[in-house]
């Protein structure tokens, strides 16, 4: 492969324009398969700067240049775009089917039912998930339906789930799921787009939604607050730390300081590149919002209810637009600030946003 | 018989410098001469270039850093090594007796600097030197059964070549004396076929 | 190799030894009774070979640094035996001390302290001129030329020291220490000394006690005039005369026979180099016209003589030195060590002549030369320090805050170059990593903000260390210090250290853990195995987050003892060049570009990676490593 004059290769881009800025979500989609990118503690490094020119580390990145345009279309084809929500077929709230995994996962437990339900039934051969608990989380390549039990529960710091994809390769799988956070669904999506890493084995992503990660120091607080043993987290409004029953609860301005800088310009809370997105209702801790994007996940959806692994009931209407207000300032917001700069946006997209007040 | 006699020994760290100087120096001393071996294996880490001077009198003591073009001799185990001897201290009337096999430095595996094509490298020492024999020395260790060997074919090498006023029982003596016992078969072995082949080598 | 002749050789016997050992088998003949040293280029194996003295007849000790083995020494000198004290030029320093205080109020029995000095820092990283050293703590000097002298002087410099009741310096230079010549034993001293340290004897320092080092001074100068060690060669006079020392001597010999000016240059070769013999130096100036010196790195006697000459009304004479200029190698004078065609430049000058050495035409060496690709240092196939630099290389780059490294000095000084990836920012003496990682932790709040680590070895962790580490929790600092424990003093020949449980010549003893040390101190420490890379890797980075001092010791036996041990590799390593990414992107040619171990080389018809097994120590490294798993190790049964 060609090496880049001036040594401006993509190393050196990916630490020029994403991790010196502190753009870096902490996807992990540049890890694992390169010797030079490593990541501890949620912090991601290039070791050495390779000279690669159009190396795969770059392109893959959520946080590198991406046309937003042509990646839709690389999974939506042409259809109809909702600017705030994205791509979407239906909106449910949903729930799982059996209470144990409801008991053990996020609100409805959707997350963990969708995914046990696709290994189960060859959707995918293997998934990427987070686990751990509040003294750290980290990267799980599952591929066993109690593997997926282990990771149920949202976890609110930058896992870098995307570095075990290598591994799973490494380990023969060709269906790979991904449940991850909207950058990393972006990354899957880049990373779809790169044969060299068999990206194309990436067949089911399971996007949630995310208004920004923490960064570790999160467990620091955790630990001083003697709060690590916690068995749930929680940030309906306040951050709400949960020990069999009791409920522990940290003012949200306390905890803003953690939110990773690279969370700050996210254009994207709802994963819309995601087969489904899955996330808070805001309304009711028993149910999910479930957001069915494409075909697959349509068929996925469709699938596990039949089987009883989830249950789905309409999205209130009058609901809907308190999700669209608070995604609408969201994006509003990410569009004024300077840092923004990766997402080759369509400018009748931005015009929208810019155009429009916050109370329309 | 030119007096003194001037002799390099020059290698890389790792490929047995010191113990084929030590037979040298010891096999002229039982032929009388008087002897100095300089030696230089810096931090005495594997990589760098090893080199020692040997000088032999039968006149006086002489140093041990041999001056610049005064050299006779270049036993050479690395083809590099070799040529930076003869730059540094030889002249057209130098012979030299060098192992083709190269040993590359760390930042030519790097990707730093290049090491030149073997033929290219051999034709140029050729061409400042009085004669040069290549002993495949590596290649025949190997065959012989240990590549550490090499060293000792390398002595066989400049036993056979004629070039020392040493007899071959000489240099045989001393190997049965520094070479331990468990050993020694092997390096009476390496010996042997270096001598044979440095005496069949065609010089034209 | 030598160390049997020179310890087992009958007297009479004329055996092939170097410096090192022909200065050992002298003291053994003086009847040495204690031999101490920290090992140091090119010192080591004086104290190697008196080691394998029978332990009856002598005590042999490595030392943790140079100040505690000549304090050693000289206890054995105040009991009345015969005590060598050796270390490197480096290491007089650390030993300094001790020297100027004890040569005040003197010794007993025969103390000679041997010190190697490094021209050209073949294996150091300054040349150090150690006659200075001994001239400011007014010990006289001894300085062979030859392998030959190096015995009989090691012999003479016993004698010196109980005439004068004061140690004598024996300076030896790499070129004596490392070379070898034949040498004829001479028979062991009979006599038995006993050990006694009478009541009432006292050995104190006290203001104004240097005029008894004075005076020992003004009584080695009436010694040294009479002394076999300085002679002439040539010509009983000639308008041109070469002062020189050491191997200089021979040097200067052969310029003059190059040259063809037998019987027209008188060489004046000086072996007592302090106190300089006057009455001596000024017979051989009378009548002269141009003084040549010839000596190892800087100008001592050139600038004893110049003084000599000052004081005395000679005549004319032109000096032609270090000093003129005239002495000059290619770095220019003060760098760099002598060689003959120095000292024939300087004699074609002054005699006007023209010499060429012969050679190739200076557009055949540029041209030649230009093809040969230069051979920098480079850690051994295996090495644990290869490992563990690029764990730290790795922690630091994912620590993102630009830490601080500060280095030390032993193999592991490689770190600052190339070959362990430039890691290094500051590197100088032994025990100097943790004194400025301390400080720098201490300027966070007049606006440093990088953090700071330092790489020690082991053998220096016994050292030079321990007092920076009590400095740093004593006064708050906070850094995190990496001891590489590879087992032994890998740099010097791997002599044993307080850590390997073995005093000299493989004798056991009690191991004195590092870990045990540091955690005395109250400091956190945690061990790991550079051979497990990433856990390394995310050790160092976990640690050099937390507070104040902590200690990181990443422990792995050094690759050339393991292979000594086992005699056979424990794995054989190889490529599958199927799997092999080559220079492609997510691999770039690691093993044989970054990585930089020896044994990992490069297949260019293939263009992909293949093992040197000529070379390859079998450490398997590189295969936990290989991000496409192409290089495999594989477990050999033998």
């Amino acid at each position: 492969m060609e090496n880049c004059e001036l040594e401006y290769g993509a190393a050196a881009r990916l630490k020029e324009g994403v991790l010196d800025p502190d753009l870096c979500s902490g996807c992990g989609a540049c890890v694992g398969f390169c010797p030079y990118i490593k990541s501890y503690n949620e912090r991601v490094a290039i070791i050495h700067n390779c000279q690669i020119c159009d190396g795969v580390c770059y392109r893959i990145c959520p946080r590198g240049f991406t046309q937003y345009t042509s990646l839709r279309r690389e999974v939506f084809g042409a259809v109809d775009f909702d600017p705030v929500l994205g791509v979407n077929k239906e909106i449910y709230f949903a729930r799982a089917g059996e209470e144990e995994m409801r008991s053990c996962g996020q609100y409805g437990g959707v997350v963990t039912a969708l995914s046990a339900f696709a290994l189960k039934d060859g959707f995918i051969d293997s998934i990427l998930m987070t686990g751990g608990n509040l003294k750290g989380t980290k990267p799980v390549l599952v591929s066993s339906t109690s593997g997926v039990a282990k990771c149920a529960g949202s976890k609110y710091t930058a896992a870098p789930t995307l570095s075990l994809f290598q591994e799973a390769i490494k380990n023969g799988y060709q269906k790979i799921g991904v449940v991850g956070r909207p950058c990393q669904v972006t990354a899957s999506r880049k990373m779809q787009q790169a044969p060299e890493i068999n990206g194309q084995r990436i067949s089911l992503v399971i996007g949630l939604f995310c208004m920004g990660a923490f960064s570790p120091e999160l467990y620091t607080l955790v630990k001083e607050k003697g709060l690590e043993n916690c068995d749930r987290m929680d940030i309906p409004k306040d951050v709400l730390f949960s020990s069999s029953g009791e409920d522990t609860i940290i003012p949200y301005d306390e905890m803003r300081q953690f939110i990773r800088n690279a969370c700050l310009s996210c254009y994207d809370p709802l994963s819309e590149l995601a087969d489904v997105s899955v996330g808070s209702t805001e309304y009711d801790p028993g149910w999910n919002a479930l957001i069915i994007r494409t075909t697959k996940g349509a068929a996925l959806v469709e699938q596990a209810c039949a089987n009883g692994y989830i249950e789905i009931n309409p999205y209130p209407s009058e609901l809907l637009p308190l999700l669209k207000r608070a995604v609408f300032r969201k994006k509003k917001r990410v569009l004024g600030r300077v840092d923004f700069t990766y997402l080759n946006l369509p400018a009748p997209e931005r015009e929208y946003f810019l155009s429009t007040g916050d109370d329309d | 018989m030119k007096d003194p006699i001037n002799m390099v020994i020059t290698g890389v760290g790792g490929q047995g410098n010191i113990l084929v100087s030590e037979i040298l120096a010891k096999a002229a001393s039982v032929e009388g001469f008087r002897v100095t071996v300089g030696e230089s294996y810096g931090m005495s880490q594997r990589g760098g270039s090893v080199s020692s001077h040997i000088r032999l009198s039968r006149n006086c003591l002489y140093g041990p850093i041999i001056p610049a073009g005064h050299v006779d001799i270049i036993v050479g185990f690395e083809p590099v090594e070799a040529a930076r001897i003869a730059l540094e201290l030889g002249s057209p009337n130098v012979k030299i007796i060098v192992n083709p096999r190269p040993v590359f430095p760390v930042h030519v595996l790097m990707g730093k600097c290049e090491y030149p094509p073997i033929e290219d490298l051999l034709d140029k020492i050729k061409g400042i030197t009085a004669q040069t024999l290549i002993i495949e020395s590596t290649v025949l260790a190997a065959q012989v059964g240990d590549p550490v060997v090499q060293n000792i074919i390398m002595v066989g090498a400049l036993a056979g070549s004629g070039y020392m006023p040493i007899p071959r029982e000489t240099f045989e003596e001393i190997i049965t004396r520094v070479v331990p016992q468990k050993a020694l078969e092997l390096n009476q072995k390496a010996f042997k076929i270096g001598f044979e082949t440095a005496q069949n080598i065609n010089r034209s | 190799m030598g160390w049997k002749d020179a310890i087992e050789g009958k007297p009479g016997d004329l055996v092939l030894l170097n410096g090192n050992e022909a200065i050992a088998r002298g003291a053994y003949e003086a009847g040495v009774r204690y031999a101490s040293s920290y090992p140091g280029s090119p010192s080591s194996e004086i104290t190697e070979t008196l080691s394998r003295v029978p332990a009856s007849d002598l005590y042999a000790e490595w030392s943790v640094n140079e100040i505690v083995s000549l304090e050693g020494a000289t206890a054995a000198s105040f009991a009345g035996l015969r005590a060598m004290c050796t270390m490197k030029a480096d290491g007089l320093n650390v030993a300094f001390d001790f020297l100027t205080s004890m040569n005040l109020g003197g010794c007993k029995g025969g103390l000679v302290l041997t010190v190697a000095d490094d021209p050209q820092g073949h294996s150091s990283v300054k040349e150090y001129d150690s006659r200075y050293l001994a001239k400011s703590a007014m010990v006289p000097v001894l300085e062979p030329s030859t392998v030959k002298e190096a015995r009989e002087m090691a012999i003479k410099a016993f004698d010196i020291s109980e005439q004068i009741k004061g140690p004598v310096l024996l300076r030896s230079v790499t070129r004596v220490s490392h070379s070898r010549g034949l040498v004829r034993l001479g028979a062991l001293a009979q006599e038995r000394k006993k050990a006694e340290f009478p009541v009432g004897q006292r050995f104190l320092t006290k203001t104004l006690f240097h005029m008894k080092a004075r005076d020992r001074l003004i009584q080695a100068a009436i010694i040294f005039e009479e002394c076999k060690f300085n002679y002439t060669e040539g010509p009983d006079r000639a308008d041109t005369v070469i002062f020189c020392c050491g191997t200089s001597l021979l040097y200067a010999r052969e310029a003059i026979n190059i040259l063809g000016l037998q019987g027209k240059i008188k060489l004046v070769k000086i072996g007592t180099t302090f106190p300089l013999p006057e009455r001596f130096i000024l017979s051989n100036l009378q009548g002269v016209k141009n003084v040549i010196f010839a000596e190892e790195i800087r100008s001592f006697i050139e600038e004893g003589v110049m003084l000599i000459y000052a004081r005395h009304n000679i005549g004319n004479i032109r000096f032609y030195g270090k000093i003129s200029g005239d002495i000059s190698g290619v770095r220019g004078p003060f760098c760099g060590e002598m060689n003959p065609d120095i000292i024939i430049k300087a004699i074609a000058r002054v005699k006007r002549i023209q010499y060429e050495a012969p050679g190739y035409s200076p557009e055949t060496i540029v041209e030649f030369s230009t093809m040969l690709p230069p051979r920098e240092y480079a850690m051994c196939p295996g090495c644990p320090h290869r490992a563990s630099f690029w764990a730290v290389k790795t922690a630091i780059a994912v620590d993102s805050r630009d830490c601080i490294v500060a280095g030390d000095i032993g193999c592991y000084c490689l770190g600052a170059w190339d070959t362990g990836y430039n890691l290094f920012d500051s590197l100088h003496c032994m025990g100097a990593g943790p004194g400025i990682a301390s400080g720098l932790s201490k300027l966070e709040k007049f606006g440093l903000k990088r953090p700071t680590l330092t790489i020690v070895g082991d053998s220096t962790f016994y050292h030079a260390v321990i007092p920076g580490l009590i400095n740093g929790r004593y006064s708050g600092s906070d850094f995190l210090c990496i001891v590489l424990d590879n087992s032994v003093t890998a740099m010097t020949g791997h002599q044993p250290h307080p850590g390997s449980g073995i005093s000299n010549h493989g004798r056991s003893t009690t191991a004195i853990p590092i870990e045990e040390i540091v955690r005395g101190l109250g400091i956190p420490c945690a061990i790991t195995d550079p051979f497990e890379n990433d856990k390394t890797a995310e050790t160092i980075s976990s640690t050099l987050r937390e507070p104040g001092v902590k200690v990181l010791i990443l422990r792995r036996e050094c690759a050339l003892v393991a292979a000594r041990k086992h005699q056979h590799k424990k794995q054989r390593v190889y490529v599958d060049q199927s799997l092999c990414r080559g220079e492609s992107c997510g691999c770039g040619r690691f093993c044989t570009s970054v990585w930089g171990c020896p044994g990992n080389i490069w297949d260019p018809v293939a263009g992909k990676a293949v093992i040197d097994e000529a070379v390859c120590a079998g450490c398997g490294v590189c295969a936990t490593l290989c991000p496409a798993g192409a290089i495999i190790a594989e477990e050999v049964d033998k």
